[in-house]
């Protein structure tokens, strides 16, 4: 990187600066899922590492165990009855499943959409980012209310059918993620030259085939890389996911019901709260390169 | 192997049409380049008859058949790119069996003929590669290979070795060249490079602004252009243009100079011309005189820049002379060298 030695260091410190930031709150969050309630609510001082670290806070979310039973266990003396309302198996597995269908069904569709954009004349189709960047402007809750009156009348609540209630939220979330979805594919596509299709198309390859053997797996980075932000939106998504089903629950709407009349706990918050980064926190790992590129590179060009 | 045939072939895009009406004839076999400055339609024409752009009116025939609106992949045609559009997910071996496998050749059809393509092109050692791990000249390699593999009626080549560091665009071009002189494929090949379209085309054809402005072969378009922009674009450096009117004596220029002509020309008296001679062609020695800006050697010979009649002037010699800046030297056209254009329309007068 160019500038001066004094201009490099402000650089740094300011990239240090605003990491820290961001990363704090996670690492409290992280921090706190492995105290003793005694540490967590200390009130004479805020306790950064001076307390015996605790699973117990996982094991009630994540496996199941009893929060009495371990309270005893480790000799804290905390127990609380009513066991298994913290127990969060379920509603983890209910995640998964709607966020893989959800990624599965937009990139499904963004994947051939971004290939037609990208490729092929047509009427509108240069209007296309006025249409994404429009639907980033409506807030989710605008619609809210219309959308349960809509998916009662069409069956699609969990409280009428439990698969039909998965596959509503799945829906909703494909329709909320599929402009970003396809702007990213979009881009990604750009960066591959129409060369190549011509190329493929003199060899003898049909539309279909250029698209299947050619083009699909010269972008499949980015379709992992738009998939993986697709899984992390569905995944984090609260507002449509309390609304719209009752039985179901996902993980953010799981965590809130964990602030209760009897008091907030914070330990199985910060517990759950952290297990739920981790996916997303691997994915983005491994397709890093290709996200900073498709976010970055041209993805916003025509 | 085929003939390749232009009729009268325009393309609009919108309401602007780039190429106005252009007759070819490409012979069986033959080498033709299309050269022209950047924007003047080549890549277009071209692309007509790959099929990739479609045709507004005119006719395409390869091999006597009309193909207008025959896909690409029924033209028997294979085409070479610019950026050579590999497969990049795909090793050598399959970038250049694409095709084969595409129309579901026999495998081991497929093997023998990607192996005589890699012989052919110094490619065996890395069929196994990705092309990422090439290096610019053998991805083009690669993608000449792609393109022989199918036995094709037509080559087309897109500006190939655009990409190319200098040294090993000379190198290309000979391979391109040798591969011709093996294959005997009709080849339309498109470059901006006259170098290049001198040393490869058995006949060039130079564009400018989509129609054509000359075509013959490498030496006819040096040694007669028809026009000032074939004059000028055709060489390097490129010819001496003097304007000038003509007199009983020769062509005056603006000081006074005169300048001999050749005894047979078609200028009248009084007209307006340009006066052309190859730097080459202009000798040192008592004749007009001019005044040093610039000397530049090149080993073999030497480029003198001067002044002459208030217009640049560029000698080049092999003799080892090195006039000093501001020093007066003379020069003589040789007079059969001389080319003679009308000012005005720009058209060859010799
Ligand atoms: N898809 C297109 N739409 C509109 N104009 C185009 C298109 N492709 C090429 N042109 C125009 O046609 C002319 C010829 O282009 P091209 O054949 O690419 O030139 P060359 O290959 O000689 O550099 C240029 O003026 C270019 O701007
Ligand atoms: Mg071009």
């Amino acid at each position: 990187m160019e500038g001066s030695r004094p201009l490099r260091i402000l650089r740094d410190l300011a990239a240090i600066t605003v990491t820290g930031l961001f990363m704090f709150p996670i690492f409290w969050w992280a921090l706190t899922s492995i105290k003793p309630i005694s540490a967590v609510f200390d009130k004479d001082r805020v306790n950064f590492f001076d307390f015996v670290p605790t699973f117990i806070n996982y094991g009630v979310t994540l496996f199941g165990q009893s929060r009495s039973q371990l309270a005893i266990d480790e000799g804290l003396g905390m127990g609380v009855a009513g066991a298994d309302a913290y127990d969060s198996r379920q509603s983890i597995l209910e995640s998964i499943i709607i966020s893989l269908g959800a990624t599965t069904i937009t990139m499904a569709v963004s994947v051939f959409a971004a290939y037609a954009i990208s490729r092929m004349a047509f009427r509108g189709r240069g209007h296309y980012l006025n249409w994404v960047l429009g639907q980033r402007f409506m807030p989710p809750i605008a619609i809210l209310v219309p959308l349960v009156t809509i998916y009662k009348t069409a069956g699609l609540r969990d409280t009428d059918n439990l698969y039909m209630g998965y596959l509503g939220l799945m829906m909703i979330y494909a329709l909320m993620n599929l402009p970003i979805a396809v702007l990213l594919m979009k881009s990604f596509l750009d960066d591959v030259p129409k060369d190549v299709d011509e190329a493929a198309m003199i060899d003898g390859a049909t539309r279909w085939q250029t698209f299947r053997k050619v083009v699909l797996p010269m972008v499949k980075g980015g379709v992992a890389a738009s998939a993986v932000l697709v899984f992390i939106f569905s995944w984090t998504e609260f507002l449509l996911s309390l609304f719209l089903t009752t039985d179901i629950r996902t993980v953010p709407v799981k965590i809130q019901t964990f602030v209760t009349s009897t008091g907030n706990e914070w330990g199985f918050i910060a517990a759950l709260g952290t297990a739920a980064i981790i996916p997303s926190f691997i994915f983005i790992l491994l397709v890093q390169k290709h996200l900073v590129r498709g976010l970055t590179l041209g993805s916003l060009k025509e | 192997m085929s003939s390749v045939n232009i009729k009268n072939v325009r393309k609009n895009y919108g309401n602007l049409e780039v190429v106005h009406g252009i007759n070819l004839e490409i012979e069986d076999g033959a080498f033709v380049v299309l050269l022209g400055p950047s924007g003047c339609g080549k890549s277009t024409l071209l692309r007509m008859i790959a099929g990739l752009e479609s045709v507004t009116a005119g006719d395409i025939e390869i091999a006597g058949r009309r193909v207008n609106d025959v896909h690409p992949k029924d033209r028997n045609i294979a085409m070479v790119f610019q950026n050579y559009a590999l497969y990049a997910h795909m090793k050598v071996r399959d970038n250049m069996s694409f095709s084969l496998q595409l129309a579901k050749r026999p495998q081991s059809e497929i093997d023998e003929k990607v192996g005589w393509a890699a012989k052919i092109l110094n490619l065996e050692p890395y069929l196994d590669r990705y092309p990422r791990e090439l290096s610019g000249g053998q991805r083009q390699r690669v993608a000449m290979g792609r393109a022989i593999v199918r036995n094709p009626a037509v080559f087309l080549f897109d500006e190939p070795l655009s990409n190319l560091d200098a040294k090993l665009r000379v190198q290309m071009r000979t391979e391109i060249k040798e591969l011709h002189e093996r294959l005997k494929t009709t080849t339309v090949y498109v470059t901006h490079d006259q170098i290049e379209a001198m040393t490869m085309a058995d006949k060039i054809v130079i564009l400018r602004d989509g129609h054509i402005e000359q075509e013959g072969t490498p030496l006819d378009v040096y040694d007669r252009p028809a026009n000032l922009f074939v004059a000028e674009f055709i060489g390097s450096p490129s010819m001496n243009l003097l304007k000038g009117d003509v007199t009983a004596h020769g062509v005056q220029l603006g000081d006074g100079t005169v300048l001999p002509l050749p005894a047979a020309h078609r200028a009248r008296q009084g007209q307006k011309v340009v006066y052309g001679i190859r730097p080459e062609h202009l000798m040192l020695g008592a004749g007009a005189k001019a005044r040093v800006n610039v000397v530049e050697p090149t080993g073999p010979e030497m480029h003198i820049y001067a002044e002459l009649g208030g217009q640049e002037i560029c000698v080049v010699t092999q003799q080892r002379v090195a006039p000093a800046r501001g020093s007066a030297i003379e020069v003589t056209p040789q007079l059969d060298r001389v080319h003679l254009f009308d000012a005005e329309s720009g058209k060859s007068l010799a």
